[in-house]
C-alpha cells in the first residue's frame, strides 16, 4: 500500500515532509526520530492509520490508543522538563545570590544584587521592584528603592540592551550598583517617598505582610474594599506582591513586585520563588545595616579616642607644669618672707634714721637690695604662672556631662529629673575647666534648693553667635530678692551673704574669663539660668 | 581709729605689720594662728582682717570662708608669698588681695582703699 505520510520510509526527501523545518534536516535520514517528533502528530499518518483499520491491520485498533498515551507522556515530560529546567534555573540563580548575598556587608551591593535577581529575566523577570526598609527607631515603613522601567518604551530598550548582552545575575548586579543604583533611587523617589506607613497601622496591607510573615498577592486592587486604594493609585498597578522581609524575628522591610509593563499573572510559583529568596535577602539587608551602624560607631570611637588621647597629652602637660608652678611658689614663699621681714624692717628703721646719719646708707643699701630679689622673685614667678594654662579649649558637652554625673546622687535626693538637650557639633569653648564645672555645679544646686517638690531640670546647649549658650531651667519657686541682688550687685559687698554668695562667685569667675552670667525668674515658678562662653581664643 | 585683725604664723611679719600699721594710726591686734583669729574675732570686733594664704598647717583661704560663712560683716584682705592664688577662685570672695612685700604701701593702699569702700557703703 501507498501510503502518504512517510513513516514507511528510511529516507526522504525535504519535498516528502511539509512538516521538517530548517535546521531539522537530520530528521530526513533518521527514520526513527522522524517517527517520534514529526509523523506521531501528521495528519497524512493519521489518515494512513485510518486506512490500515479499513485494510485489517491487526495492530490498527491498538495503535491510536499507544499514540495517544504516548503523545499524552510526550507532553506531560516536556512539562516535567520545562518544570525541571526553570528549577534548576532558580536553584542555581539562588545559589548565586546566596553566595553574593553571604558574603557580602556593603548594603549597597545586597541591595543591587536583590533588586537585580527581582528583575531581571534570569532572575524572577518581574519587570518592577520597590523595597522599602524600616527606619532605624523602628517606627516607620519607608520607601527606599525601585528598580525597573517607568514605562514601556524604557522596558524595551533595557530589555534588548539585557539580551545583547550575556551577563551573569552578579555583573549585572555589579553594573546595576555602577550606573544605576543612585539614579534608580531619584527615577522613583516620587513612589518612595509616598509609600512611607507607620509601623502601628496595622491594618495596612504592609504591616499585615510583617505580621504574618507570608506573602500577599494583590489582585484588583482598584477595587478591592480592604485595601488602601490610594497604594494601587501611587504603584499605576491593580496586580502586585507585597513580600514580607524579616530576619530572625526582626522586620526589615517589604519588597513590592509587579508585572507593570506585561501585564503578566504573577502565579503561585514565583511567589513561592520569591519567599525562598526573601529570606537570605532580609537576613542580608540586617547584617549590611548592621554592619553599616557598626563602622559608623568605629568611627565614631575612633575619634573618641584620638581626642582622649590629646586631652590624656594635655592633662600631662598641664600636670608637670603644675609641679613647675608649685616648685616655684614653695621657693618664693621660702623666701619672700624672710625676705619682707629683712627689707621691712630695714625701711622701717630708715624711716626713724636722720638724714646724716651714717648708717643710712648701709639701710638704704639692704632696702635696695632686698627690692632687687623682690623683683627677681616676680619674674620667675610671673613665668611659672605663665607655664601653667588655665585657660583652654573644651567641650562643653563633655564637661557637662561629667558634672552632671557627680550630681547624680543630689538629683536623685532632690527627687529631681535632669533632662539635657545638648546641641551635637558644638564649637569648643576657651574656658577654665575647673572653675566652669564649679560654676554649673553651683548653679544646679541652687536650682535644687528651688525645686522643693522636685520636678525637671532641664539643661541645653546651643550655638549663639559666636559663642555658646548653656542654658540651665529648673521649675522651682523664684529666687528671692536676696539672691538676686547678691547676683547682680557688684562683687561680694552686699555682704547678704545667703544662697546668693555660691552664685555671686559664679558671676564673678564666668566674668573674669570673659563670659556672662544672667539669670530669668519667672513668677509662675521657675529660673533660668544662662551662661554664654565664648569660642574665640582673642577674646580671653 | 580703724581696728585691724592682722593673721600670720610668722612673728616677725606679725610685728613689722603692728610697727607699720601702727605707725599708719590704726589700731592693729594680731593672731599667729586661724584658731587664735576666731577667738579674737569672736571676742571683739573689728574693722578689716589681713590675713595670710598659707598659715603653717591652716589655710588662710579656709579662714576666708568661715568668716564670711559665720558672717561677720568685715571685710578681709589677703596677703600671701604666692601669686599661684588664682588655682583658688574662692579667694576671690576677699575684697582684696596684695603681694607679700617688703615695701608695705601696696598694703596700706589697699587697707584703705577697702576701708574707704566699707565707709561709702554703710552710709544710707
Amino acid at each position: 500500500m501507498d501510503w502518504e505520510c512517510c513513516w514507511s520510509k528510511e529516507q526522504i526527501e525535504p519535498e516528502n515532509c511539509p512538516y521538517i523545518g530548517e535546521g531539522e534536516e537530520d530528521l530526513l535520514v533518521s527514520q526513527r526520530r522522524r517517527i517520534v517528533e514529526k509523523c506521531v502528530e501528521c495528519p497524512r499518518f493519521k489518515n494512513d492509520l485510518a486506512r490500515m483499520k479499513g485494510s485489517g491491520y491487526p495492530l490498527s485498533d491498538v495503535l491510536p490508543y499507544i499514540l495517544t498515551e504516548f503523545q499524552e507522556q510526550k507532553t506531560q515530560m516536556g512539562a516535567m522538563l520545562s518544570f525541571l529546567n526553570s528549577k534548576t534555573r532558580e536553584i542555581k540563580f539562588l545559589r548565586e545570590v546566596g553566595l553574593v548575598l553571604q558574603t557580602s556587608l556593603d548594603l549597597d551591593e545586597v541591595l543591587s544584587i536583590a533588586m537585580t535577581a527581582i528583575t531581571a529575566g534570569k532572575g524572577f523577570g518581574m519587570n518592577r521592584a520597590f523595597l522599602l526598609m524600616t527606619d532605624k527607631d523602628r517606627r516607620h515603613i519607608r520607601g527606599y528603592l525601585g528598580v525597573g522601567p517607568r514605562d514601556y518604551e524604557e522596558a524595551w530598550r533595557t530589555w534588548e540592551d539585557i539580551g545583547r548582552s550575556n551577563f551573569t545575575l552578579r555583573q549585572l548586579a555589579r553594573d546595576f550598583q555602577k550606573t544605576k543604583l543612585s539614579s534608580e533611587k531619584v527615577k522613583f523617589h516620587d513612589i518612595l517617598n509616598q509609600l512611607t506607613v507607620p509601623m502601628t497601622d496595622q491594618g495596612h496591607i504592609f504591616n499585615r505582610a510583617l505580621t504574618g510573615k507570608k506573602p500577599i498577592l494583590v489582585e484588583n486592587a482598584l477595587n478591592n474594599p480592604d485595601l488602601d486604594r490610594g497604594l494601587a493609585r501611587i504603584l499605576g498597578v491593580d496586580t502586585f506582591l507585597v513580600m514580607p522581609l524579616i530576619s530572625r524575628n526582626r522586620r526589615i522591610g517589604v519588597i513590592i513586585a509587579d508585572n507593570c509593563i506585561t501585564h503578566k499573572p504573577i502565579t503561585l510559583q514565583d511567589m513561592q520563588s520569591l519567599e525562598t529568596f526573601a529570606f537570605p535577602v532580609a537576613f542580608a539587608l540586617e547584617r549590611a545595616s548592621l554592619y553599616e551602624r557598626l563602622q559608623e560607631e568605629v568611627a565614631k570611637q575612633k575619634a573618641a579616642n584620638v581626642k582622649l588621647r590629646e586631652q590624656q597629652e594635655l592633662i600631662v602637660k598641664m600636670e608637670k607644669m603644675a609641679l613647675v608652678g608649685k616648685i616655684t611658689s614653695s621657693i618664693a614663699h621660702s623666701i619672700r618672707n624672710p625676705l619682707m621681714v629683712i627689707g621691712g624692717f630695714a625701711r622701717t628703721l630708715l624711716k626713724a634714721t636722720p638724714d646724716q646719719d651714717d648708717k643710712r646708707g648701709y639701710l638704704e643699701s639692704i632696702v635696695r637690695e632686698t627690692r632687687q630679689l623682690e623683683d627677681v622673685l616676680s619674674e620667675v614667678l610671673d613665668y611659672s604662672e605663665s607655664l601653667f594654662p588655665v585657660t583652654d579649649f573644651w567641650d562643653l558637652n563633655e564637661l557637662v556631662g561629667k558634672a552632671m554625673t557627680e550630681l547624680e546622687g543630689a538629683l536623685e535626693q532632690a527627687g529631681v529629673r535632669c533632662r539635657m538637650e545638648l546641641a551635637p557639633e558644638l564649637p569648643m569653648v576657651r574656658i577654665d575647666y575647673k572653675q566652669i564645672s564649679y560654676c554649673l555645679k553651683t548653679i544646679t544646686t541652687t536650682a535644687l534648693a528651688a525645686m522643693e517638690r522636685g520636678g525637671e531640670l532641664r539643661i541645653e546647649s546651643v550655638l549663639d553667635g559666636d559663642g555658646v549658650l548653656l542654658r540651665i531651667s529648673d521649675d522651682g519657686k523664684p529666687l528671692t530678692q536676696t539672691a538676686q541682688e547678691a547676683l547682680t550687685a557688684p562683687f561680694f559687698q552686699t555682704q547678704e551673704l545667703g544662697e546668693g554668695v555660691g552664685l555671686s562667685l559664679c558671676k564673678s569667675i564666668l566674668e573674669r574669663q570673659g563670659n556672662s552670667l544672667s539669670i530669668i525668674s519667672r513668677p509662675g515658678g521657675g529660673n533660668t539660668y544662662s551662661i554664654r562662653l565664648l569660642t574665640r581664643k582673642e577674646n580671653i | 581709729m580703724a581696728k585691724l585683725l592682722v593673721v600670720d604664723d610668722e612673728a616677725n611679719i606679725r610685728l613689722l605689720y603692728s610697727q607699720e600699721l601702727s605707725d599708719e594710726g590704726y589700731q592693729v591686734v594680731t593672731a599667729g594662728s586661724a584658731l587664735e583669729a576666731v577667738e579674737k574675732l569672736e571676742s571683739e570686733s573689728f574693722d578689716l582682717a589681713v590675713i595670710d594664704i598659707k598659715l603653717k598647717n591652716e589655710s588662710g583661704i579656709e579662714l576666708l570662708q568661715r568668716i564670711v560663712k559665720e558672717r561677720h560683716t568685715i571685710p578681709v584682705i589677703l596677703c600671701t608669698a604666692f601669686s599661684c592664688y588664682k588655682d583658688d577662685f574662692s579667694a576671690w570672695l576677699a575684697d582684696g588681695y596684695v603681694v607679700k612685700s617688703s615695701d608695705l604701701q601696696e598694703l596700706k593702699d589697699e587697707i584703705a582703699r577697702v576701708l574707704a569702700k566699707r565707709q561709702r557703703l554703710s552710709q544710707p
